[in-house]
């Protein structure tokens, strides 16, 4: 046989890849840097960032916390936070043990139910929260009616946090059911053999294993009720509650009326150092749950626990639960939708109207607002997934010098909230020079959304690529491939379900987002959730609730579309 | 064809190294086989060779070219250096049929259609998979994989092919058929050709040479004769077949034979070797080479037998004599509770210590 002593990929091979290797770590860098450093910059500047006479100072913290009332929204905020945790942890791990691991009636459909609220954004359940239970509230109205009174108030911040908690506790459902369902049957099994009864196995053996299910989900929750701005929005500010979220929120959009720079972005600073703390921590927990660890390649057989007698009682529990925290929220929005005025003190179909959809869909402004929406939600979920591909290409499958910074780096928005990133990208599109061409365009909110979700999208990417034999790539590179032709060759189509996946899930994320382009919309880039912020503030609720509605078809007929044809996997 | 040389070859983790001052050269055709049990380096150095591991120190050539020195800028990345690799787990493409992940490495070499689909058929040819050619991988026996895997490393006509245990993910019947095969392909293709392993009969049956590998460190290169009877240390002697070891003390050393003072205060002869400081030596004698006696004399002693095994081919049993233990392997099945060994002078190999030692 003769000799091929100069294969054709050879040349520019190494300088090829190299040139993506830093291209991609340049670009994740100034992205997800960009909007935090003019924060930071701000922060500690007496004046604008673009006043050239600024000064350093820490005189925007002195400030901020001899401002009258700031100790009580923070205050406020960590209390908010924590009462979002627990409530989202104890119904979350509840109904995943329950659902996951018991002979509960209808668990399936149940089951499915839970993971409705992860598809729509906060704005959209609070705003269901505020039509069904708000002080003139359908169910409000009812038990005052019928029963006589209704004990709750949502305009406190206990009764925020308890909402937020309720609307949470899909979060934690959807982990916990992960790790209930995936604990090895054997385990409870070895337990049943040593004498132990099936409830007594179910605490011993199987509850403890999904500590670090709980663990990680507790602390997200507790970041996504620091950072939330819907429901403190709301129900906080009729009563003049406040939150940093709110605070950031009012304080950078009267930003022109009132400059507040200086103390906007000193209140970031502590938002994203507690934010960032709190990932941290989570990471800390999270090390040697390697003991934890239960998941087999072995596909084990799902056993169940006989709840007996006990069957009915655990249903209406847990149907209740769905029926008043999901059911009727999601009722809520779309009774509201179609009538002039919700109330159970007249019947449904004596004011039945098309008036608000007629409203929605007859202004310009609205009707660009949903189109801009699908396009960012299309598009950008299609950038982003192309980008996170790499990142994670680069970060898992390179010989990069720098591969773990770069995984670092790309998942650093973790610790960046909504609010932070939409502020950051504001100052940063003023800030940069040249940047100033794609204000107020949707491509600065698909740059915005993209960082804020390369986490969930490198996390949908992450897994299947670790699935991926090593072998495959030493095999192409041994044949003659250079690292870019092996992975897009040889990689990349094995790699297509979790790439769908990806998409599915970016998509569902950008669709819904509302807190991040809260500062970067201008008109002509207006989306759903921007839309019907404005709306809500101008009590609205009609056209909002029809938007709303809009909002969760079009993201149903996604779902059900990415699943069936795509057969992408979205929250399981 | 080309040769290949292993200089000074030095791989380090941190800390650890891997392997330790590697020196092999490997003449073009020759089928060399790094043998040795899991962690010893073998398929560390493999990889170093194909590039798919960064070496620390040394220099790799094949032939006239340098693939390592030392020098990352003068490190040739492994899609450049035109070697075959067969993996373990045979990693065939599953995405593309048997042809097309045939033609991955000729489509990267820009050979043209005609000749690709030419060579493709050769290869598949080779391995006789040829009515297989558009199937996808999973739809093949294990045996079929790998020989789709070894074609695959062939069909760019490479002068080098690397073999990482190919063998052992299939039965034992069909990995016997497989090796001869294998040695008989290589020999046709007068390839060279590193094999990686940790199953001695399967490097004793395939090999040119063998170089037995422990803890990063090379510990003897020879023929598969030399290696079996000619150990050049006990964790040679151990680690290929299997051996007794009797501890003793050195009485005299000669230049065609040594005396030694076993553990139960007989004597025996055997050929020289090297004592411990202290005069303590290990005997490495086989099973199978200790012989059954029917009169007592020199290197001979009464044993008591303690077990009995049945192995099919032999028996095996386990002997005592005083506070020595051992074993012997003989067609003949022994009804006696004692019987007279003689253990063959030139069958012994003396070492300063047991294996595990060193």
């Amino acid at each position: 046989m003769t000799d091929i002593s100069h294969p054709g990929a050879a040349g520019r091979g190494i300088d090829r890849s190299q040139a993506i290797y830093w291209g991609v770590a340049a670009l994740t860098t100034i992205l997800v840097f960009g909007p935090i450093t003019p924060i930071i910059f701000q922060a500690f500047l007496d004046k604008p960032l673009y006043d050239d006479s600024a000064v350093v100072t820490i005189g925007n913290f002195t400030r901020l916390f001899s401002e009258p009332g700031m100790a009580g929204v923070f205050f406020n905020t960590l209390y908010f936070g924590a009462l979002t945790m627990i409530v989202a942890q104890v119904f979350g791990a509840v109904m995943a043990v329950l659902v996951g691991r018991t002979n509960l009636p209808g668990r399936k459909w149940l089951g499915e139910i839970f993971i409705w609220p992860l598809f729509v954004s906060n704005l959209v359940i609070a705003f269901g929260w505020f039509t069904m239970y708000g002080p003139s509230g359908f169910i409000t109205l009812a038990a005052k009616t019928y029963l006589g009174g209704a004990p709750w108030n949502l305009y406190t911040v206990t009764g925020m946090g308890i909402v937020a908690g309720l609307s949470q506790a899909p979060l934690t459902y959807l982990m916990c059911l992960a790790a209930v369902t995936k604990a090895d049957p054997l385990l409870e099994d070895a337990a049943r053999s040593t004498g132990a009864g099936p409830f007594r196995a179910l605490f011993s053996v199987t509850i403890p294993m999904i500590r670090p299910a709980i663990i990680y989900s507790a602390v997200l929750n507790f970041v996504v009720g620091i950072e939330m701005l819907a429901i403190p929005l709301l129900f906080g500010g009729p009563s003049g509650i406040q939150t940093v979220t709110t605070f950031l929120y009012n304080a950078g959009i009267n930003a022109a009326v009132r400059p507040e720079y200086g103390i906007v972005g000193a209140a970031a600073v502590i938002l994203l150092l507690v934010v960032a703390f709190l990932v941290w921590l989570q990471g800390f927990l999270m090390k040697g749950a390697g003991r934890f660890v239960t998941v087999r390649g072995k596909a084990s057989r799902p056993s169940t626990l006989d709840l007996g007698a006990w069957r009915w009682p655990a249903f209406l529990f847990v149907f209740a639960f769905a029926f008043l925290t999901i059911i009727s929220i999601f009722g809520g929005i779309f009774m509201r939708s179609a009538v002039s005025f919700l109330t159970p003190l007249i019947p449904f179909w004596k004011v039945l109207t098309t008036a608000n959809f007629e409203h929605v869909l007859g202004s310009a402004n609205y009707v660009r607002s949903i189109v801009n929406s699908v396009l960012v939600a299309t598009i950008g979920a299609a950038i982003g997934t192309f980008f996170i591909l790499v990142i994670a290409l680069v970060a898992r499958r390179s010989d990069f010098r720098h591969n773990r910074a770069l995984e670092y780096i790309a998942l650093f928005p973790r610790s960046l909230p909504g609010i932070i990133a939409g502020l950051g990208f504001f100052y940063a599109v003023i800030w940069l020079p040249g940047a100033d061409v794609i204000r107020g365009t949707i491509l600065v909110l698909i740059l915005a959304f993209m960082i804020r979700y390369i986490p969930v999208g490198f996390g949908a990417i992450a897994p299947a690529l670790a699935q991926v034999g090593e072998e495959l790539d030493r095999g192409a590179r041994i044949s003659g491939a250079d690292w870019w032709t092996t992975v897009t060759r040889i990689i990349v189509p094995i790699l297509k379900p979790a790439l769908f996946s990806c998409y599915a899930l970016l998509f569902i994320h950008f669709f819904k987002e509302y807190v991040t382009a809260a500062f970067l919309y201008q008109p002509g880039s207006e989306i759903i959730g921007t839309t019907m912020l404005q709306l809500v503030a101008q009590g609205d609720n009609g056209p909002v609730s029809a938007l709303a509605t809009i909002q969760v078809v079009i993201t149903a007929a996604f779902v059900i579309l990415a699943r069936r044809v795509m057969g992408a996997k979205i929250y399981g | 064809m080309a040769d290949l040389v292993l200089q000074n070859l030095t791989i380090k983790y941190g800390a650890v190294t891997a392997v330790d001052n590697l020196n092999i050269h490997v003449a073009s055709g020759e089928f060399l086989t790094l043998l040795g049990p899991s962690g010893c380096g073998k398929s560390t150095s493999l990889f170093a060779v194909a590039g798919l591991n960064h070496a620390t120190s040394g220099t790799i050539r094949v032939g006239e070219r340098v693939l390592f020195d030392g020098n990352p800028s003068n490190t040739v990345p492994p899609e450049r250096r035109n070697i075959g690799l067969v993996f373990q787990s045979y990693a065939l493409w599953p995405h593309k049929t048997v042809a097309e992940n045939l033609a991955f490495p000729l489509t990267l070499r820009k050979i043209g259609r005609a000749e690709r689909d030419e060579r493709i058929k050769e290869a598949l040819g080779l391995v006789e998979m040829l009515p297989y050619a558009d199937r996808y991988p999973f739809e093949l026996s294990g045996g079929q994989q790998q020989r789709v895997a070894l074609a695959r490393a062939l069909v760019y006509r490479p002068p080098l092919l690397l073999l990482d245990e190919p063998l052992s993910n299939l039965d034992a019947k069909l990995r016997e058929r497989a090796r001869v095969w294998l040695r008989e392909l290589q020999e046709r293709l007068n390839v060279t050709t590193i094999y990686v392993t940790h199953d001695q009969a399967e490097a004793l049956a395939v090999s040119d040479r063998i170089a037995v590998m422990s803890m990063g460190r090379m510990r003897q290169l020879g023929t598969p004769r030399e290696i079996y009877e000619r150990p050049a240390d006990s964790f040679v002697a151990d680690f290929i077949g299997s051996s007794n070891f009797f501890d003793g003390t050195m009485l005299e050393n000669g230049t065609d034979k040594a005396r030694i003072r076993l553990a139960d205060g007989s004597e025996i002869v055997t050929p020289p070797g090297a004592a411990a400081r202290d005069g303590s030596v290990v005997v490495a004698i086989r099973p199978e080479k200790i012989e059954l006696s029917s009169s007592a004399g020199q290197n001979t002693m009464r044993v008591s037998i303690d077990q009995r095994t049945y192995l099919g081919s032999v028996w095996q049993y386990a002997v005592r004599s005083g506070s020595i233990e051992f074993r012997i392997q003989t067609p003949v099945e022994l009804k006696e509770d004692s019987v007279l060994v003689h253990i063959p002078q030139e069958h012994c190999a003396v070492f300063p210590d047991k294996p595990g030692a060193n």
